[in-house]
């Protein structure tokens, strides 16, 4: 015999104040990381660093090497209206930055970033070959 | 005097010991966490025979993000009969069974207690399988990856086997070969959530659930308990226990950020903990030095990487290490006798504790028709939780 709970459902709010440059950034096209003094980058980025010091903004840019990458076929609930999709980390210099493509990309390619809104309207990275 | 027994604490080491281990039946299970806790405790106090009033700490393990309950220590602790003798609740994602031994293990090193429990529990089954998946995904950084990308879990360690594919030639046969190992091994295993061999075909066949992952290439959703009773040395002589030694403990994490790691061939959580280990017991070849291994096989991929990070074979060779049969039984290192987190199941906290339970068996020659022949009389377990964001190891001999 089996009892169904009580219903809980959950949806958060998520302050991302401290890194609105970088939410700001993804709908004007921009992907910012964050470089301090002290020589550390931050790809996600964060406002201060570790040993203390508030970061500056910097853009990544340029051209990136495909590290690894997957196609998810098995769809996770929050992307029932995604087909599968392929998620790719490629090597921007000091950071690395997860993205999606559209492209049958391999590990070694060499690619360049845009953002772009998903289908659920998610402003994200996207990578294309070079 | 005070002064001078202060001094000489410091230098007495104070070795703790598995005296009793118990684990539930692993796969879809219509019982309650506490109820499936409970098989696990009481087979293991059974083993011990110790009731609860001589254990002075519980420690409760339970991810507990897919269950109803979502606090479950104190539901757990209670139903068990432990009420008013910890819980400290622990959570490492899927190392939490880990994270638990590893509490009463300190708790009994820093003298609080002299027998203490360990209790990994944890039901996957109560939800459906994209919710669960949308959960797994969350054991990383929610913020800057699920939420953009949607990365799964499986899509994590699918991540890892293009990066090993590409780099070393690896291919999808031989991480099919460690599923195949895995299931013949559990089929022997009443308590597994499979019991049914299968083959390199069928693996590369399955479902693909996330490129190169298929089915078959994936451990269970599932539901299990595991227990294990840890005592003092005083304890030991005390109650006449027959125990398995931990030699040595190694522990450590990584980014929560897959973007943040420096390569995607290896786990260096493992690595770092392997090494930790090694040295406490001072193991220079670790392919020469244990009886059995378990690792953490939660995807296929995941136990290739593990042979080379543990030291087994090198960087890169872990295709070739279960084409050789090196890791079977009759191999080098006969790896998750019981059939892995593959084929055994992996109820997450449940995995951890019941790697300890799979090498107490086999330390002390209770492994029945799955039992390795022992030489060294020692094993380890490999533990990982999320993907390499916990890693322990522990050593332990009889």
């Amino acid at each position: 015999m089996i009892v169904e709970s009580r219903e809980l459902r959950m949806k958060h709010r998520i302050p991302v104040v401290k890194t609105e440059r970088f939410w700001k950034g993804l709908e004007e096209g921009k992907v910012f990381k964050t470089v301090c003094k002290c020589g550390k980058s931050y790809y996600p980025p964060r406002a201060e660093c570790v040993c203390g010091a508030t970061t500056e903004w910097a853009e990544v840019s340029g051209e990136g090497i495909v590290e690894c990458f997957t196609v998810v076929h098995s769809i996770p609930a929050g992307y029932e209206w995604s087909k599968p999709y392929r998620i790719v980390i490629a090597s921007f210099g000091d950071v690395r930055v997860m993205g999606w493509s559209n492209e049958e990309l391999k590990v070694g390619d060499r690619v360049t970033l845009y953002t772009a809104k998903d289908e659920s309207g998610v402003w994200k990275v996207w990578f294309k070959k070079v | 005097m005070r002064k001078f027994f202060n001094f000489f604490a410091v230098f007495i080491v104070m070795r703790v010991g598995v005296v009793g281990a118990g684990c539930s039946k692993f796969g879809q299970r219509d019982v309650t966490i506490q109820e499936l806790a409970f098989e696990a405790v009481s087979e293991a106090l059974k083993d011990a025979q110790l009731s609860q009033e001589d254990i002075e700490m519980s420690v409760v393990g339970c991810v507990g993000t897919r269950g109803y309950e979502l606090m479950p220590a104190v539901v757990v602790n209670e139903y068990c009969g432990f009420a008013g003798k910890g819980p400290i609740r622990v959570e490492a994602a899927c190392a939490t069974g880990s994270a638990a031994v590893y509490t009463a293990y300190s708790s009994i090193k820093a003298g609080i207690a002299d027998i203490a429990i360990a209790i990994g529990v944890e039901k996957m089954s109560e939800v459906d399988t994209a919710t669960s998946a949308a959960i797994g995904g969350r054991a990383g950084n929610y913020l800057w990856e699920f939420h953009f990308y949607g990365t799964t879990f499986p899509a994590y360690y699918a991540m890892h086997a293009t990066a090993h594919m590409a780099k070393f030639g690896t291919t999808e046969k031989q991480m099919a070969l460690t599923a195949v190992k895995a299931h013949r091994n559990a089929a022997k295993n009443p308590k597994a959530h499979f019991q049914k061999e299968i083959s390199v075909e069928d693996v590369l066949k399955s479902r693909m659930i996330t490129y190169p992952l298929k089915l078959y290439d994936c451990s269970p959703i599932g539901d299990g308990a595991s227990a294990v009773i840890l005592a003092s040395e005083k304890a030991v002589k005390e109650h006449g226990f027959d125990p398995v030694w931990f030699e040595s403990v190694g522990y450590s994490s990584d980014t929560s950020n897959m973007s943040m790691r420096e390569g995607y061939v290896g786990l260096k959580a493992t690595r770092m903990a392997a090494e930790m280990a090694y040295k406490g017991a001072k193991i220079t070849e670790p392919l020469n030095s244990f009886d059995l291994a378990t690792v953490h096989d939660c995807f296929t991929i995941a136990e290739i990487m593990a042979y080379e990070d543990l030291g087994f074979c090198k960087k890169g060779e872990g295709g070739k290490f279960i084409e050789n049969g090196e890791s079977d039984f009759g191999g080098k290192i006969p790896v998750n006798t019981f059939g892995g987190l593959k084929a055994k199941g992996h109820p997450l906290a449940a995995t951890g504790v019941a790697m300890v339970y799979e090498v107490f068996k086999q330390l002390r020659e209770e492994a029945g028709n799955l039992q390795v022949d022992l030489k060294h009389y020692r094993a380890l377990t490999h533990n990982v939780g999320g993907t390499g964001h916990f890693c322990w190891v522990f050593i332990l001999g009889r």
